[in-house]
């Protein structure tokens, strides 16, 4: 029962490192951008990338990794932005100038996702990597066992969150994207520049994608499919939380990563007991899908939406 | 040559008819399928089911002959998106298109891992093909006739049914649902027509599938080969244009098929990333169209008159 619990808070802070980058785009810059799961692929293996350019600076604490992992995890993120920003000037801007419909751009995100993933599996093959050696968990009472790195992918999903919290929060440039997600033309009278505000939520979503990408990467493996198949959870945290919401996206991911893991773990100990023989962690997806449901039965704009947004 | 001529022109009128599905869908309908491609494997192994023989290693044994099993492969399909309907339907847009694309990876979840239903990833063997012992080597020419004949029948039925009052109605939905309400018409059971309609031609098409080779198991039905290789016929050929998604069908599908000398120049180590390359084509034909030529081929930008748009 704990144990489910531990990897549910780990998953739910992978989910929201990629929910927020979802929430902000889907609020400031008006579409769901599918190809958000290819961006994190994209963050994974540029620090895939670093890590064997830069030397070994050997291992901290009991971590797996040094002081080398957390630079090239700063290269990655900068070098996803890059590349993130690169799309918005040649497509998206193109596109916003055009007026285009929120359903188009998210189309046109789908068509972003194949070139980005045929490129990723074109470059480093489509082979699973790993970014060192398997660590052995520690056993903690209750049965719970936890690898070191774990403890790093909850602080630092938290800390890069609340970071990103107090930049919006209390910044001049949060506040102006704050304010251009809550009323476009107002932002704009009262001087804000859109286009600036664009590339920094461009930016912002990038780089928590970019982290996260790299966390699941030391979790599990990289390939060029974990993306895609972190989409729907991506996209289901910022539905259940609401859209455009910072607390939603963050209480989704939790609830998204938790319910996969406990739900799976309850129903396969039912199934076991009734003898019926069905794998349920191959059927994660389908939970956070259910759960989507559920919530847009009870509140139609998600736990943190306001009404009409 | 002439064979591999009337394999594509087979393989392309299957997709077709998929095609002129979705673009009922989302080009009358304004319904942003993602999942179109759920429809199409839920009808190809529901023919493969249905038409094979009484086999211990999956569901089976049915013994429906082939034209007949097509009814399955409608009705099964449909009668899914109905029950997903309800749901998904209460969403709009984005998150529409997001639940449907969810709806696709759980039932591909579903077909690849229940060996006892589905055989797994070993898919299902030795389907049917009508009349194939009369004439094998004839047969992409008689198979044309077929898939070639149902293509040109949805054509025109689609073509009809646009055009019939029902249809109006389905169009008034896209351009503004509080207008339709306004008129007294039932929006939200309107769109649930529309996407119960085009599954269950997509079934259709899948059924085709299966009974051309004979053979299916769930890599046939991977998000590109699916869905998002249909989406991008509509788009080339133009949204809310059966002839011109004809089109497109044919363009995209003789790129593909095309596109497969691509991995014949590398070398045997590097076929499986020659293999993105044409992903790669598929995504960048998307985006080449959406930056030069939105409305796509033959498209027009507005499906009813201006002077009745509310914007």
């Amino acid at each position: 029962m704990i144990g489910p619990l531990v990897n549910g808070i780990i998953l739910g802070s992978i989910i929201t490192l990629g929910a927020i980058g979802v929430t902000l785009v889907a609020d400031i810059l008006n579409f769901f951008n599918f190809a958000h799961g290819a961006i994190f692929t994209l963050g994974a293996y540029f620090t895939y990338l670093y890590l064997n350019i830069l030397p070994d600076m050997g291992s901290m604490f009991s971590l797996s990794f040094g002081g080398s992992m957390l630079i090239a995890i700063i290269l990655s993120m900068v070098s996803t932005s890059l590349v993130v920003l690169f799309f918005d000037k040649i497509i998206f801007r193109t596109l916003r100038r055009r007026d285009a419909s929120s359903l188009f751009l998210a189309l046109t995100s789908l068509g972003l996702v194949f070139v980005m993933k045929a490129t990723i599996s074109m470059i480093w093959g489509p082979q699973v990597h790993y970014y060192g050696p398997i660590q052995s968990a520690i056993k903690f009472p209750l049965g719970i066992r936890v690898k070191p790195d774990e403890f790093f992918i909850v602080a630092a999903s938290l800390i890069l969150v609340l970071v990103a919290y107090l930049f919006l929060k209390y910044t001049r440039l949060g506040k102006a994207m704050r304010a251009t997600s809550d009323n476009v033309v107002l932002a704009q009278a009262s001087g804000v520049g859109t286009e600036r505000i664009v590339t920094w939520t461009w930016i912002m979503s990038a780089s928590l994608a970019a982290l996260g990408g790299t966390l699941y990467g030391l979790e599990v493996q990289i390939r060029p499919t974990m993306g895609w198949s972190f989409l729907i959870p991506m996209f289901v945290a910022v539905i259940v939380g609401g859209v455009g919401s910072f607390g939603g996206a963050l209480a989704g991911g939790m609830i998204i990563g938790i319910s996969e893991e406990l739900i799976t773990s309850l129903l396969q100990d039912l199934f076991l007991k009734l003898d019926i023989r069905v794998v349920m962690s191959a059927y994660k997806p389908a939970i956070a899908f259910v759960l989507i449901i559920f919530v847009l039965l009870v509140r139609p704009h998600g736990i943190f939406g306001r009404k009409g947004g | 040559m002439l064979s591999y001529i009337a394999s594509y022109l087979v393989m392309a009128s299957i997709y077709g008819i998929i095609a002129l599905a979705l673009n009922f869908q989302w080009g009358f309908s304004g319904l942003m399928n993602f999942g179109i491609g759920a429809s199409y494997m839920l009808g190809a192994y529901s023919a493969a089911l249905l038409s094979s023989a009484p086999t211990a290693e999956h569901l089976g044994g049915f013994g429906v002959p082939f034209p007949f099993d097509l009814i399955g492969a409608a009705v099964i399909p449909a009668f899914i998106a109905f029950l997903i309907g309800f749901p998904a339907l209460r969403l709009k847009g984005g998150p529409f298109a997001i639940a449907t694309l969810a709806i696709h990876e759980i039932i591909y979840l579903i077909v690849h891992n229940e060996m006892w239903l589905t055989n797994g990833v070993w898919g299902i063997r030795d389907i049917s093909r009508p009349l194939y012992s009369q004439m094998p080597q004839q047969y992409d020419f008689f198979y044309l006739l077929i898939a070639g004949g149902l293509l040109i029948v949805f054509y025109f039925f689609f073509r009809k049914v646009v055009r019939s009052p029902w249809g109006r109605v389905i169009r008034g939905v896209k351009v503004d649902e509080d207008m339709a309400l306004m008129s007294g018409k039932h929006a939200w059971s309107y769109k649930m027509q529309s996407f119960v309609l085009g599954s269950a031609v997509a079934g259709i098409a899948g059924g085709l599938f299966v009974h051309y080779t004979g053979f299916v198991s769930p890599t046939n039905f991977t998000p590109l080969m699916a869905t998002f290789i249909v989406w991008l016929m509509v788009m080339v050929g133009g949204s809310g244009s059966n002839r011109g998604v004809l089109v497109g069908t044919f363009f995209v599908w003789g790129v593909w098929t095309g596109s497969e000398f691509l991995t014949d120049l590398f070398p045997g180590s590097m076929e499986t990333r020659a293999g993105f390359m044409r992903m790669f084509l598929m995504g960048i034909i998307l985006l080449i169209v959406i930056m030069t030529r939105p409305q796509g081929i033959f498209g027009r930008k507005k499906i009813i008159p201006k002077y009745l748009r509310s914007k």
